[in-house]
C-alpha cells in the first residue's frame, strides 16, 4: 500500500521535475491527460489513505517530505561534487571560492523554500481534494509560482488568458504557462551557469555556453515580475549583481595589495609550486626583517641619532686621529671601517648616558630590550607560523598507497607553462618507474653489501670534505688575526677579505661536491633530497660555528689588549694631570681634542663588523653566482648555440635550473648571521632587508630569464614546515653565541651603551632601582625569583603549543576521514574502485613498455 | 705569492673536483676521440679510419657482417673511438628495420661502412640500399668493408658526393620513386636542410621512415625543432647513451612521414 504510494508521489516528482524543463512543448499539448491520469492515481491513493487513522496518515506524510527532501538532495549532489572538484582545482585562489560558497549558501536556502512550498502545497491539495480538473491545474499553478519565489500574486495569475502564439517579452500578454516555460527556461539556464564549470565540455563551448545563457536570463529574468514587485525585483537583481562585482573587485584588490603576488604567481605557473615556495618564504623572510628593522632602528638607532650626544663630542663618537686620513675611503662601503664605524650603525658608539633628550629615553634599557625582543618575536612568530602550517597541511599518511597518491595527486594543478607541464610530466611517468622498479628491487635485494659499502664510502667523503672546510676556515680566520695585529693596510685587498671569500666560496662549491658524490649512494630522490638538504646543512653550521670560534678567540685578544690600553689611559691622564696640577687650580682646564684620547679596542664593533662584511661578501657571492652562474651562462648558451659543433641548449652545458634547497639554506643561514650579529650592529636588520628586496627582484628576474624548469619537478606541499622547523633550528643555534656573549663577557669600558658596567644586563637592575618605586623593585625580584623556575617551563610551553596544534590538526583529518567514510555509499566506492583499477591497469601497461 | 693566495685557491677545489667527477664522460671522450686519434695519426702516417680497416682485416671472418660488426665494436670501443652508430643503438635500428621491410634504404653518412653493413644485412630480398658519402677516402675504405662483408653492388650502392648534390638527382640518375626507409648519420647540421631537400624532391610518400642517429648528443637542435613544429611527421626519440661510452646521454630519432593532410 505504501508502496504505490510512493511510486505516485515519485511520478509527480519526476514529472514536475525533470520532464517539465525538457520536453515542454511535448507536454502542452497532452498536459490535461496526464494531469488527470496523476490525480485519479493520487485520488485513489488518497481514499485508500482515508482508511486509516489520522496519525497514520500525518506520519506518512512526513516520510513523503523527507522523501521528497531526500530527492531533492539526490538531485543536488552531483552539482555539489562537480563543485567541489572545481574547489579542488583552483584551491588557492580564494575568489572563486567564496563566489562558490556563496553559490552553495543561495541554493540551500532555495532548496528550503521549496520544501517549504512543497508543503504547504501539498496540504493545499488535501483541502482541495474533491475539485475538478480546472481548479486542480490553478493550484499546481500557484505552487510551482511559489516555488520560484516570485512576487506575483494568485488573482493576477487567473485573470491571464491564454495565447499560444504570442512570443513578445511582454509578461502582461503572456499566458501561464507560457510565463512559467519563461521561468523554467531562465531557471534552467541559471543551473547552467552555475554547474558550467565541472562540465566535461572544451573551454570554447562554455564560452559559448555561458555567454548565450548569461543574455538570455539578463533578458527575461526583468520581464518575470510585474508591476511594483517588478520594479523591486529588477532592482534587487541589480544590486546583488553590483554586489558581487564590488566583492570581485574588493578581492582583487586585496590581492593586488599583497606584495609581489603576481610576480610569484606568474613564476608559480612557470616552474610549479616548489619554486614559488622559495620565494613565498622569500616574502614571508622579508616581512619578518621588516618588523625587526622597525624595532631596531625606531628604537635604538632614530632616538640616538636624534637626541644622542652629537659626532664629534666625545671619543667613541670620533674617528681616532690615525684613522682619519682614511675614513672616507671608498672601501668604507664594504669594509664599515672610517665613519661607518664611528656611526649609529654599531654598537661602540652608543653612549651609557641612562636618559637622553628631553624625552628622557633610557637608551642602554632601550637597547637591551630591543636586542631581547627581536629574538623574543623571532621565536614566537617562527613557532606560531609551524603550528599553523601543521593546521593547514592535511595529515595524510604519504607511504601506505604509494600507486594510490601517485595516481590521484601527483599533477600540479598551478602549472600555467607547456614546457614545465611536459616536464611534470615526464617526472610522474618516471617516478612511476622509479616506482615499478622500486617495488622490483624490494624483491630481490642482491648486492645489498655493495651499495651498504657505498653509502658508508659516500658519507665518508662527505665527511671529510666538512671537515676539510672546517679547517680552512679556521685557519683563514687565525692567519687574518695575524694579519689585523701586523696593521691591515700592509696587505692586499683579497688577504683582507679571505675570511669571507673563502666561507662563501665553499659554501657556494661544496654543495655541489655532495651532489655528486651522493649519485654514488643511490638513493630514491626523495631521499636523496633530504640527505642533501642534511649535508648542506651540516656544511653551513659548521662553517658558521667554526667562525664564531675563531670570533671568540679574537675577542679574548681583544679583551687583552684593552687590559693593556686601560692602564696606559690612566697613565696617561695621571701625566696629564701631573702637568696641570703643578700650576695650580687656577689654570684653564685643558682642552683635548676627541680624536685624540686613547681609547679601547671595543670587540663588540669588532663582532658587529666582522657579521656585517660577512653579510656583504655574502650577498655579493650571491648575486655574481647569480649573474655570471645563471646570466652569463645562460647568454652564452642562447648565442653560442648558433655556431658551435654541439647542442649547448640540449645537452651540455644547457640553461640552469634553480636550486631551491640551496637557496633556501642559504636564506636560512642568512637571517641566523642576521640573529646573532643584530646585537653588536644595529643596521643588520635594515642591510637585510635591503638584500632581500633586492634579491626579490633579482631572483624574481634571474629565474624567469635564465633559468629552465627542473627536470625533476615536485610539489611543495609539506616542504613549509620542513624550512620552518630548520629556521627554528638555526634561531636556537644563533641565539645560543648571542646570549653567551652578553651574559659571560663583561662590556667594554670605553664604548657601547653598557660601559662601565659588570654585565650588559645589569641594566635592568639599574632602571629597577632607580626609575621604580622601592617597592616594585622588591616586587619585580620576588615574581622574577618566582618565575625563575618557569621560564624553562615558557619552553616547554611552547612545546607543547606546537604540539597540540598538530595533534588538533591530526583529529580533524581523523574526523573529516570519519564523514567521508559515512557519506561514500557502496556503489561509489565501486565506481571508484573500478576507475582506479582501469587506470592502474593502463598506466602500469604502458610503463611496463615504456620501462622495458 | 702562492702561500698568499693558497686558502682561496684552496677553496676553489671542491669546484673543480665536482667539475671532474660530473664531466668525467667527456674528458675521457675528449681523450678518446681526440687526443689518442692526433697521437696515433702522427705515430702511424695512417688516418683513423685505416687504422681500423687494418684491424677489422686482420680480427674479422671475410664474408660474415656478424664478425666484422663485432670486430668494429671492438676496436671502438677498446682501441680508439670512432662514432659508428654502436651495438646498443644499432639494435634499435635493427628492430625498426624489420618492423618497416623497406625495399629503398638512402643512407646519408657511410663513414667506414659500419651502419651500412648494418643496414644491408637486415633488408629483405631485392631491397637496394643507397649510400651517401662525401669524404674519398673514407668512401673508398667503406666500399672495400661492405664488399668485405659480401654485399654485391646490386644491394648496396655507394654513392660518393655531398648530399645536398645527390638528393635532387636521385630521381633522375637513379630512377627512385620513393625511398621507404633514410638512415641520419653524416654532419648534424646537414640534417635539416637535407630533410627539406627530401621533402621538396618528393621523395618521401606516405609511411617513409626517416631515422636521425645523435640528435641529442653532439646534437641536431634545428632539426628537432623543425620536426616539431612542421606537422608532417609523426615522431618519437629513442633514448640511449652515446657509442662505445656510458655516461653521455645520446638519442634517435624516429620520424613517420605523414604527408600533407
Amino acid at each position: 500500500m505504501s508502496v504505490s504510494f510512493t511510486t505516485g508521489d515519485e511520478d509527480e516528482i519526476s514529472t514536475s521535475e525533470h520532464e517539465r524543463g525538457k520536453n515542454r512543448g511535448k507536454r502542452n499539448s497532452n498536459d490535461k491527460e496526464k494531469k488527470k491520469k496523476g490525480n485519479g492515481r493520487r485520488k485513489a491513493s488518497r481514499e485508500r489513505e482515508g482508511e486509516e487513522d489520522l496519525q497514520d496518515r500525518t506520519e506518512k506524510r512526513e516520510k513523503g517530505k523527507k522523501r521528497r527532501a531526500k530527492n531533492d538532495l539526490d538531485e543536488k549532489q552531483p552539482e555539489e561534487e562537480d563543485e567541489e572538484q572545481v574547489k579542488v582545482k583552483n584551491g588557492k585562489v580564494a575568489k572563486s571560492k567564496k563566489n562558490l560558497k556563496n553559490e552553495t549558501t543561495r541554493k540551500i536556502e532555495q532548496e528550503k523554500k521549496e520544501e517549504g512550498d512543497a508543503e504547504e502545497g501539498k496540504s493545499k491539495k488535501k483541502k482541495k481534494k474533491e475539485e475538478k480538473d480546472r481548479g486542480k491545474q490553478t493550484e499546481k499553478e500557484e505552487e510551482k509560482k511559489k516555488k520560484h519565489k516570485k512576487e506575483t500574486s494568485e488573482e493576477d495569475n487567473e485573470e491571464e488568458e491564454e495565447d499560444e502564439e504570442e512570443k513578445e517579452v511582454r509578461p502582461e500578454s503572456l499566458s501561464p504557462e507560457e510565463l512559467e516555460k519563461l521561468k523554467e527556461a531562465v531557471d534552467e539556464k541559471k543551473k547552467l551557469i552555475q554547474g558550467l564549470r565541472g562540465k566535461p565540455w572544451p573551454m570554447k563551448k562554455k564560452l559559448v555556453t555561458l555567454r548565450e545563457s548569461q543574455e538570455f536570463v539578463e533578458k527575461y529574468e526583468g520581464a518575470l515580475g510585474k508591476g511594483k514587485g517588478r520594479k523591486l525585483y529588477a532592482y534587487k537583481v541589480m544590486m546583488t549583481k553590483k554586489w558581487m562585482k564590488f566583492q570581485r573587485d574588493f578581492e582583487n584588490f586585496k590581492t593586488a595589495c599583497i606584495p609581489w603576488e603576481m610576480k610569484i604567481k606568474e613564476i608559480e605557473s612557470h616552474f610549479g609550486s616548489s619554486v614559488a615556495s622559495y620565494f613565498i618564504f622569500l616574502r614571508w623572510m622579508y616581512g619578518i626583517n621588516m618588523i625587526l628593522f622597525g624595532l631596531t632602528f625606531g628604537l635604538v638607532m632614530v632616538p640616538e641619532a636624534l637626541m644622542g650626544r652629537p659626532y664629534g663630542s666625545i671619543p667613541r663618537k670620533t674617528v681616532p686621529r690615525a684613522e682619519e686620513g682614511s675614513a672616507m675611503d671608498f672601501a668604507v662601503l664594504w669594509d664599515f671601517g672610517g665613519y661607518a664605524q664611528y656611526s649609529v650603525l654599531f654598537y661602540g658608539y652608543y653612549n651609557n648616558q641612562r636618559s637622553i633628550g628631553w624625552l628622557k629615553f633610557r637608551m642602554p634599557l632601550s637597547y637591551f630590550l630591543v636586542g631581547v625582543g627581536t629574538v623574543a618575536y623571532s621565536y614566537m612568530v617562527v613557532i606560531r607560523t609551524m603550528a599553523r602550517n601543521a593546521n593547514e597541511s592535511g595529515v595524510g599518511d604519504d607511504n601506505s598507497f604509494n600507486f594510490s597518491w601517485k595516481m590521484f595527486t601527483s599533477w600540479d594543478y598551478l602549472i600555467g607553462n607547456p614546457e614545465t607541464a611536459d616536464n611534470k610530466f615526464a617526472s610522474i611517468t618516471t617516478s612511476f618507474k622509479e616506482a615499478i622498479l622500486e617495488e622490483q628491487e624490494s624483491r630481490k635485494d642482491d648486492n645489498i653489501h655493495l651499495t651498504r659499502f657505498l653509502r658508508v664510502l659516500a658519507n665518508f667523503l662527505v665527511l671529510c670534505c666538512l671537515a676539510g672546510s672546517g679547517y680552512l676556515i679556521y685557519f683563514v680566520v687565525r692567519r687574518s688575526q695575524k694579519f689585523a695585529l701586523d696593521g691591515l693596510e700592509n696587505h692586499t685587498w683579497w688577504e683582507r677579505n679571505e675570511v669571507n671569500m673563502v666561507m662563501s666560496l665553499l659554501g657556494m662549491f661544496c654543495p655541489m661536491l655532495f651532489d655528486v658524490i651522493s649519485a654514488l649512494e643511490n638513493y630514491h630522490p626523495r631521499v636523496a633530497l633530504q640527505w642533501q638538504l642534511g649535508r648542506i646543512f651540516a656544511l653551513f653550521l659548521g662553517n658558521l660555528y667554526t667562525f664564531i670560534i675563531a670570533l671568540m678567540d679574537e675577542i679574548n685578544l681583544k679583551r687583552e689588549e684593552e687590559k693593556v690600553v686601560k692602564f696606559n689611559i690612566t697613565m696617561w691622564e695621571a701625566s696629564l694631570y701631573n702637568g696641570t696640577v703643578s700650576e695650580n687650580s687656577t689654570a684653564s682646564p685643558i682642552t683635548i681634542h676627541p680624536a685624540d684620547i686613547p681609547r679601547g679596542p671595543c670587540w663588540e664593533t669588532m663582532v658587529g663588523q666582522e657579521f656585517v662584511r660577512l653579510i656583504i661578501s655574502d650577498t655579493m657571492t650571491t648575486y655574481i653566482t647569480l649573474l655570471i652562474g645563471d646570466f652569463l651562462r645562460a647568454v652564452l648558451v642562447r648565442f653560442l648555440n648558433y655556431c658551435w659543433c654541439w647542442d649547448l641548449e640540449a645537452g651540455f652545458p644547457s640553461y640552469s635550473e634553480f636550486d631551491v634547497s640551496g637557496n633556501v639554506l642559504g636564506l636560512i643561514f642568512n637571517q641566523g648571521m642576521i640573529w646573532m650579529g643584530a646585537f653588536y650592529a644595529p643596521c643588520l636588520p635594515a642591510l637585510n632587508v635591503l638584500r632581500l628586496h633586492v634579491s626579490m627582484y633579482l631572483q624574481c628576474w634571474a629565474v624567469m630569464c635564465c633559468n629552465v624548469p627542473q627536470e625533476r619537478v615536485f610539489k611543495a606541499s609539506g616542504s613549509n614546515n620542513f624550512y620552518m622547523a630548520m629556521l627554528l633550528v638555526i634561531l636556537f643555534l644563533s641565539t645560543l653565541p648571542a646570549i653567551y656573549t652578553i651574559v659571560s663577557i663583561p662590556p667594554s669600558f670605553d664604548c657601547g651603551p653598557f660601559s662601565g658596567k659588570s654585565r650588559m644586563f645589569d641594566v635592568i637592575q639599574e632602571t629597577l632601582e632607580s626609575d621604580f618605586p622601592a617597592w616594585f623593585s622588591k616586587v619585580f625580584i620576588m615574581v622574577l625569583f618566582y618565575i625563575q623556575t618557569k621560564i624553562q617551563i615558557a619552553f616547554i610551553q611552547l612545546a607543547i603549543y606546537y604540539l597540540q596544534s598538530t595533534s588538533k590538526s591530526y583529529k580533524e583529518a581523523n574526523v573529516e576521514l570519519k564523514k567521508k567514510l559515512q557519506t561514500v555509499t557502496l556503489s561509489e566506492l565501486h565506481v571508484v574502485w573500478i576507475l582506479l583499477l582501469t587506470f592502474e591497469i593502463n598506466l602500469c601497461f604502458e610503463i611496463r613498455a615504456l620501462v622495458f | 705569492l702562492v702561500h698568499r693566495y693558497a686558502s682561496i685557491a684552496l677553496a676553489f677545489l671542491p669546484l673543480l673536483l665536482t667539475v671532474i667527477i660530473r664531466y668525467r664522460f667527456y674528458f675521457v671522450l675528449f681523450y678518446r676521440a681526440i687526443l689518442i686519434r692526433i697521437w696515433k695519426d702522427c705515430v702511424t702516417g695512417l688516418t683513423r679510419e685505416e687504422r681500423a680497416f687494418q684491424y677489422v682485416l686482420t680480427h674479422a671472418t671475410p664474408g660474415d657482417p656478424e664478425s666484422i660488426l663485432e670486430a668494429f665494436d671492438e676496436w671502438c670501443s677498446k682501441v680508439e673511438f670512432i662514432s659508428n652508430i654502436g651495438p646498443k643503438k644499432g639494435k634499435i635500428l635493427d628492430r625498426l628495420l624489420l618492423e618497416q621491410r623497406p625495399l629503398t634504404v638512402l643512407e646519408l653518412g657511410t663513414h667506414c661502412g659500419y651502419s651500412t653493413i648494418r643496414i644491408a644485412r637486415a633488408l629483405p630480398l631485392g631491397a637496394r640500399l643507397y649510400s651517401v658519402e662525401m669524404d674519398q677516402r673514407n668512401a673508398a675504405i667503406a666500399e672495400k668493408i661492405i664488399r668485405l662483408a659480401g654485399f654485391d653492388d646490386d644491394t648496396v650502392e655507394l654513392i660518393v658526393n655531398p648530399s645536398d648534390e645527390v638528393i635532387p638527382r636521385l630521381r633522375s640518375d637513379y630512377g627512385l620513386e620513393r625511398l621507404d626507409f633514410v638512415f641520419m648519420d653524416h654532419w648534424k647540421k646537414c640534417y635539416r636542410p637535407d630533410l627539406e631537400l627530401l621533402e621538396g624532391c618528393g621523395l618521401l610518400g606516405k609511411g617513409s621512415m626517416i631515422v636521425a642517429d645523435n640528435v641529442l648528443f653532439p646534437g641536431a637542435p634545428k632539426f628537432l625543432r623543425y620536426i616539431r613544429k612542421c606537422g608532417l611527421y609523426e615522431w618519437k626519440i629513442h633514448r640511449a647513451t652515446l657509442e662505445y661510452s656510458r655516461g653521455i646521454r645520446d638519442g634517435m630519432a624516429e620520424l613517420v612521414y605523414q604527408g600533407i593532410k
